[in-house]
């Protein structure tokens, strides 16, 4: 081979790299023009979004019974929106019900029929077949029957509405046992009792929040945990801003703030247990100012004589003036509304508070009108259910019959009693006195893990149901609540189980359905039946009906708040939100038309039931004038609350308060509630106690020191967070945390405050004084993991939340300002 | 030099708040303060939707919190004259977003709908976005994450699940501007207002946040933005963000 | 100035004999030295690095607001410690000065090892390493190109033209050396080093063009080293983070860069003269220059942190403020006080001569002074990130076990690499040593190799 020398080798290796560069650049050169340096990656808006399916539903995460719309892909439940056409939520949508769709996907639900073989509580699950767990609960349930001890049976469940409160009841009659019991912890009894004394009704009103210009709210959580949140904020946000040129203002009495006190304009630290004192030094002011002018205004004023606002300032903590000036403010502005919520109504004399804070309404004449309190008619079904309810009282007589062995066998429905009563209570020992307990829960919560037999049910997103919101919004609504993926597990819905059970205890029973889809079939055919014509079909009625589908729609949420600029729009949103998330006809199920009723028309009526998931009469009654009566008016009064425990060696009030992520716990388990920040602390993962900033520097206590919080009754650990909003003698506490059973996300988590409440009762009602323990706090000198997703909650004068004020707008104007003022009711 | 002064003329362009103006949608958000109440629905609305991984307990204590929105709270005062504000902070989708220009792969980048866009997979986690944002909205995946099965049953198809060594952000649910931008094209019109809203709008329970078109004067979010309370949050940055927030009205009635 | 740095006894094959013999003498200690630093990379580095790629960034302690940590600390340091060496190299051969040419060898090798193991910092750094080369800009069929307004995209071109621009500049400094010892080894050093020499024969011409083009190098590198270090400041200063969004960032960069790269050659040239016996090329002179040069540079840089906290402080916004105040005051208060000991006043002992020719002291100093300027580079990484502009997504930042681990292994990563060099390159100057010396009588450069290999 001839010798390269090395001029040559460079030489080669030089034109050959001009070579290469040159040959690159010309098929650079030549190819079409690159028009970017930067071409524009391909983002993800490169996919082709698939075509879903979407259910309406009933959300049950609480008990305020908001229409849901579920989007299904490939029958698997992907994202909960609000259903825009139902009255409640108006298609929007809080936190928790967001995460019901990991209510269904939970890894730790039972997935199929269960025995405990071991001891009880020692978790030696034996699985079982439907057919063995169903012949094991009939035998036992037909045992007792045909022996004449058919009222040993005890159903205890949550909270039941509308037909399934129906379909319990006829389940009950057929084993011949009267003991249908309904628990959650947080019904309202004091509220219902207070609307009971004043107004002789058995309905919660509807609270019109969103035309109401000045609400005040004492110690009602309305934005977090109270009845209906969704519905509140959408009453907030429209009374706020979303009617021209009038701001709805929103005063909160309490003792600790809530995420309402933080949305509120004026946030008023009063003792606990004061709030219906002040109520009625608030009505004693605007009596006695003239600001009420009925008939019966002498009595008022008799009966509010002791109640000054001087005489109650030190009693309540709030200066007479702050009384006064948000007594005239009430009674001068209109609407407005009072509320009264668990921090009033959860102490020793929670239903006097009630009634106080409730007639203020009386004396500012908000009954009946819009931005006021409005009655809500009697629904469509489900009555009687409220009886039902069991206060913490009965929960103790029935502990009782289950120590005294009363109760044979106990079926317990998705309630867990044993984590929501206080340990003072003995529910769990009671609980195991009685010889077969059969649960029908989807998870293996603190009662179901006492269970000996478990039929775990659907939940809610594979279940039938119905519901008739509570409470309701001023005229009659409905919703169905119909499974939107078929069951992940062998489960079973629980209406399904009980009807199995009835037709093999009592095959003779009224109870004739085969599934819950048959039985709620009939009873709406009741419905639709009722409307049948009787040749006197008003054409009032077909006025009313003839709003049908979308402008149905639009007409509910204009009803909800007529005046409401954004909402002006509203009617355009929801069906632009119907022709987005829902089908686009038959947004809501109305009854027919009387005139061209048909017998068979009731498939046509139950699709499209099906297909709107909502049922509206879509109109408010007349409501006549409310009177008070004369007795009511001279035994109104509020006497000091009692707490358990004496101040000496006691010296703070404790407050559990609802969580707005777990709520009562139950949505412990759920990962998203866990992960999601506290509002008020952005603590997430765990168990606090609110404390005063200047109380825990007294007591040499920094975040996330760990105290043990001792009751009476009890003592749990805790890490303190400093709260800025809280009173210096109060803690608080949220509910929720501290599950021994319940899954991976929940069990063994934070501490549960309810574990150590004195069983403080409000006398009337019977039920739990839950803010009524005081506590004391003994550091244990270590510290906890406290988890906080926020830094500083100081903006140190950055402006990164900027506010305004009425008048001050112009100097905030920017370039691009069109201007619409702002007006504020002046104080 | 003509060269440099087109390329100046461009740059300066680019740079100038309103450029995104000329192109078919210029997405917005507009957030109400003063309906704001912090209640966090449009967190976990998020969460459902985007597939935002559970992270744990753990890695939110070592400051790992994997959350497109968040609601920051700022206390003002002391008790008993004591407030707390909520701030809903997202993407801002900024005009003249940081974060765009120190990507060295060019993974973020503005597309014509006036996004900021995040192209997961193009990313290769220097996160220098992070650092360059001034919201701090854009969040890191320092692991894979799991999904406890079932739980994983519940992703959304329309949506990656993003893996380690990626950042990802708020798209405005880019996925759901996407279908409605498909549907009105199949029936030959614009997006028109109300047509889309990301998850957080439409959960949002008081009505806070509205979304829309800003080139579209008669959209809702057009409207909110002329609203003499409308203001952007750390204005003096000049990133003009596509975020507009209405000021709080505070009345201090006492 | 030669009389000063050179012994006079040394003779031209001294030189030779010494630097061969460094190059193929080889004892149990140094193989002891390698293999344990090769032990301490392995254990400290890759396995931590590889666990961090099986589990992803989440090993390192980096979180929410703080997303950078050690690392891109770590990298800036090595980019620093790179700085000194072809730069100082550089700026001393054009002027000429004398005392740099016993020393320069090694410190370039210790630019070149910096930037490797900085390179090594960014692999580890990034998410997602293995989509590194999309940083490169390569023609492809997607069109995909780097962002070139990204500051990274800078760095990316900075460091490796930086990078190629040292590689060159030491291998041609070397060819005269890799010549003198190719003809003064055997088998297969001498095949090596023939590849190495290119052929070099020592002739006028060669010599004229080395010189020319060598002098033409160290031209080109002095700025190209400034702009480097200027623009690892951009990443940084580019941002509208308080405290890193400053004017005076480049040039404090490049400041900290020389200065703790010149505190790197003195620890570097400590060991080399005590393990290598260099003891009659490295000497009092050097040291006591390069204290000089140190005790400037420490100068500088306390000016210009002072006046880093004078703008932050007259800036006056919150955010700079508060930057400021948690830098002086906060959580990482201690090692912002501890930078300040070791870098601002530690080195005034410099002052005086004594100290500058007393070799232990200065090694300890050294040392200190690069701890110090770690710790400068960890707090602009570490405390500007975490209070940024809202203050409730302010967090803390505290680096994990893995990449305190790294930090160790990439020491040992770099003193591995140094370790291979000091056997391949001469790690002192042959040719630029035997310039300082007096002209040998004729005959002596004609006799035997003055050293035989002893296998």
């Amino acid at each position: 081979m001839a010798s390269i020398d090395r001029r040559d080798f460079l030489k080669l290796v030089g034109a050959g790299g001009v070579g290469t560069g040159a040959g690159f650049m010309l098929r650079e050169a030549i190819k079409h023009p690159v028009e970017n340096l930067v071409p524009y990656p391909v983002p993800p808006e490169d996919f082709s979004p698939g075509i879903a399916t979407w259910y309406n539903t009933v959300c049950s995460m609480c008990s305020a019974g908001c229409g849901i719309t579920v989007r299904t892909r490939e029958g698997r439940a992907k994202k909960i929106e609000g259903n825009p056409s139902h009255p409640v939520s108006q298609g929007r949508l809080c936190a928790r019900g967001q995460a019901g769709l990991q209510v269904l996907y939970n890894p730790d639900r039972v997935t199929t029929p269960l025995q405990q073989t071991g001891e009880r509580g020692s978790g030696d699950w034996l699985p079982l077949t439907w057919t063995e767990g169903l012949s094991q609960i009939s035998g036992r349930l037909g045992e007792l029957r045909s022996s004449g001890q058919g009222g040993a049976v005890c159903l205890l469940s949550e909270g039941q509405r509308g037909h399934m409160h129906g379909l319990f009841e006829q389940f009950m009659a057929n084993i011949g046992s009267d003991r249908l019991v309904y628990y959650d912890y947080d019904h309202p009894h004091p509220l219902l009792a207070a609307m009971n004394r004043l107004f002789g009704t058995s309905e919660l009103p509807y609270f019109d929040l969103g035309n109401t210009d000045y609400l005040v709210s004492f110690g009602a959580d309305y934005l977090g945990s109270w009845l209906s949140p969704v519905h509140h904020g959408l009453g907030f946000g429209r009374s706020r801003q979303g009617r021209d040129h009038h701001r709805g203002r929103f005063v909160q009495i309490e003792p600790r703030m809530t995420l309402s006190g933080a949305a509120a304009d004026e946030w008023i630290a009063a003792i606990p247990g004061t709030e219906g004192i002040i109520a009625l030094a608030m009505a004693n002011r605007i009596v006695s100012q003239g600001g009420y002018q009925g008939d019966d205004a002498d009595a008022w004023a008799a009966a509010l004589e002791p109640y000054s606002a001087d005489a109650v300032a030190e009693q309540t903590g709030v200066a007479a003036e702050t009384i006064a000036r948000v007594a005239d403010t009430f009674a001068g502005t209109g609407p407005s509304l009072a509320i009264g919520g668990d921090g009033a109504g959860r102490h020793s004399n929670g239903v006097d508070a009630l009634t106080a804070i409730t007639a203020l309404n009386y004396l500012a004449g908000n009954l009946g009108i819009e931005g006021g309190l409005i009655f809500n008619p009697e629904p469509v079904a489900g009555q009687g259910a409220a009886a039902r309810h069991a206060s913490y009282r009965s929960m103790l007589e029935l502990a009782e019959d289950a120590r005294e062995g009363r109760i044979q066998v106990l079926i317990v429905n998705q309630a867990n009693p044993v984590f929501t009563m206080p340990a003072a209570a003995g529910i769990g020992e009671a609980l195991a006195r009685i010889p077969l307990i059969v649960s029908l829960s989807s998870f293996m919560d603190e009662t179901t893990a006492m269970a000996d037999l478990i039929l775990p049910s659907h939940t809610y997103l594979e279940a039938w149901g119905d519901d008739f919101p509570e409470p309701g919004v001023g005229f009659r609504a409905g919703a169905i609540s119909q499974p939107v993926v078929s069951p992940l597990y062998d489960t079973r819905d629980t209406g399904d189980t009980l009807l199995a059970v009835a037709a093999a205890v009592n095959p003779d029973g009224a109870l004739t359905a085969a599934t819950t889809e048959e039985y709620l079939r009939e009873q709406w055919r009741a419905i639709f039946e009722r409307d049948a014509p009787t040749e006197e079909g008003t054409a009032q009625a077909q006025e009313a009906i003839a709003a049908e589908t979308v402008e149905a729609a639009a007409e509910v949420v204009a009803q909800a708040a007529p005046e409401d600029d954004a909402a002006a729009d509203a009617p355009a949103n929801a069906e632009a939100a119907v022709a987005q998330v829902a089908p686009a006809e038959g947004a809501v199920a109305t009854n027919p038309d009387p005139a061209g009723w048909m017998p068979d028309a009731f498939d046509e009526f139950w699709n499209s039931l099906l297909r709107a998931g909502v049922w509206g009469e879509n109109t408010r009654a007349e409501q006549g004038p409310v009177t008070v009566d004369a007795s009511v008016i001279d035994a109104i009064g509020v006497d000091a609350p009692e707490f358990a425990g004496s101040s000496e060696t006691y010296p703070f009030i404790l407050q559990p308060y609802l969580s707005l992520n777990m709520h009562d716990g139950s949505g412990a388990n759920l990962p998203w509630m866990q992960e999601l920040p506290d509002p008020l602390t952005s603590v997430v993962y765990g168990s606090w106690l609110e404390i005063n900033p200047e109380t825990a520097r007294e007591l040499g206590l920094r975040d996330g020191d760990l105290v043990d919080v001792e009751s009476p009754q009890g003592t749990i650990s805790v890490p303190v967070l400093t709260f800025p909003a809280i009173m210096p003698n109060v803690v608080a506490m949220p509910v929720g945390q501290g599950h021994s059973e319940f899954g991976r996300y929940a069990s063994g988590r934070g501490a549960n405050p309810i574990e150590i409440l004195a069983p403080q009762v409000e006398p009337e009602t019977g039920s739990l004084a839950w803010n009524a323990t005081r506590v004391r706090l003994n550091p244990t000198g270590r510290r906890a993991n406290l988890v906080r997703t926020s830094g500083l909650s100081r903006d140190l004068g950055r402006g990164i939340i900027q506010t305004t004020a009425t008048g001050e707008a112009e100097e905030h104007a920017s370039t691009k300002l069109r201007s619409i003022p702002i007006t504020v009711e002046p104080a | 030099m003509s060269f440099i002064d087109d390329f100046l003329a461009s740059w300066r362009e680019y740079r100038e708040p309103g450029y995104y103006d000329g192109f078919d949608y210029h997405w917005t958000m507009s957030v109400d303060l003063d309906r704001c109440t912090g209640c966090g629905a449009c967190i976990t609305a998020c969460q459902a939707e985007n597939n935002i991984p559970i992270v744990g307990e753990d890695a939110i204590a070592r400051g790992r919190e994997m959350q497109w929105i968040r609601i920051e709270k700022y206390w003002e005062g002391e008790f008993p004259d004591v407030k707390l504000r909520f701030i809903p902070m997202l993407c801002q989708h900024c005009d003249a977003a940081p974060c765009e220009t120190v990507c060295p792969v060019s993974a973020t980048y503005h597309n014509q709908d006036g996004l900021n866009a995040q192209v997961y997979n193009r990313c290769i986690g220097t996160r220098s976005c992070a650092v360059y944002c001034p919201y701090e909205v854009r969040y890191f995946n320092y692991n894979n994450h799991h999904w406890d099965a079932p739980l994983e049953q519940q992703l959304n198809p329309d949506v990656s699940v993003r893996e380690k060594g990626v950042m990802e952000k708020c798209s405005f649910c880019i996925q759901r501007i996407r279908q409605a931008k498909d549907v009105a094209k199949d029936e030959g019109r614009r997006v028109q207002d109300g047509d889309v809203q990301p998850a957080c709008v439409q959960t949002c329970p008081t009505e806070a946040l509205v979304f829309g078109d800003q080139n579209d004067p008669d959209s809702r979010v057009s409207q909110t933005m002329n609203d003499e309370r409308a203001y952007h949050v750390l204005e003096e940055l000049n990133t003009a963000p596509s975020v507009v927030y209405l000021r709080k009205v505070e009345t201090d009635a006492v | 100035m030669p009389s000063d740095a050179r012994p006079q006894e040394l003779t031209y094959a001294d030189v030779n004999r010494d630097v061969v013999r460094s190059l193929v003498e080889t004892g149990s200690k140094y193989y002891i030295t390698l293999a344990c630093s090769i032990g301490v990379m392995l254990t400290c580095f890759f396995f931590p690095w590889f666990y961090q790629l099986y589990y992803g960034i989440g090993a390192a302690g980096v979180n929410h607001p703080s997303v950078w940590g050690t690392y891109l600390a770590s990298f800036i340091f090595w980019i620093g410690l790179s700085h000194s060496g072809t730069l100082l190299s550089c700026v001393l051969h054009i002027t000429n000065s004398e005392w740099r040419k016993a020393m320069y060898r090694s410190a370039e090798a210790m630019t070149l090892f910096s930037l490797c193991v900085a390179a090594m910092m960014v692999m580890v750094h990034v998410g997602r390493p293995w989509f590194i080369h999309w940083a490169v800009p390569y023609p492809n069929q997607m069109e995909m190109w780097p962002n070139f307004r990204s500051p990274l995209m800078f760095d990316v071109m900075a460091i490796t033209t930086y990078l190629t621009g040292s590689t060159i500049f030491i291998y041609m400094g070397s060819i005269p050396d890799f010549a003198a010892v190719r003809d003064r080894t055997t088998g297969w050093r001498h095949h090596m080093y023939v590849v190495l020499s290119l052929g070099w024969r020592g002739t006028d011409l060669e010599w004229h063009r080395l010189r020319w083009a060598y002098t033409f190098l160290a031209v080109l590198i002095i700025p190209l080293a400034v702009s480097v270090h200027s623009i690892v400041s951009w990443d940084f200063a580019l941002s509208i983070v308080p405290a890193l969004h400053q004017t005076i960032f480049a040039p404090y960069f490049v400041v900290g860069a020389i200065y703790s790269g010149t505190a790197g050659i003195v620890t570097v040239m400590y060991f080399l003269r005590k393990y290598m016996n260099f003891e009659q090329y490295i000497t009092k002179v050097h040291f006591d220059n390069l204290g000089k040069l140190l005790l400037v540079l420490s100068l500088i840089w306390t000016y210009i942190n002072i006046v880093e906290l004078f703008t932050g402080w007259y800036g006056g916004t919150s955010g700079e403020i508060e930057a400021l105040r948690y830098r002086l005051f906060g959580y990482y208060a201690p090692l912002y006080w501890e930078m300040i000991l070791f870098c601002a006043v530690a080195p005034l002992l410099m002052i005086s001569k004594r100290f500058r020719t007393s070799f232990v002291p200065m090694l300890i100093l050294s040392i200190l002074i690069n701890i110090g300027m770690y710790t400068e580079r960890f707090l602009i990484v570490g405390t500007s990130l975490s209070r940024q502009y809202l203050p409730d997504a302010w967090g803390l930042y505290v680096p994990s076990l893995v990449e305190l681990s790294i930090i160790v292994g990439s020491v040992a990563m770099f003193i591995t690499l140094f370790l291979i060099f000091v056997k391949i390159f001469p790690s002192v100057s042959i040719y630029e040593v035997k310039e300082t010396l007096p002209e040998p009588e004729p005959d002596t450069t004609t006799g035997e190799p003055e050293w035989q290999p002893t296998h």
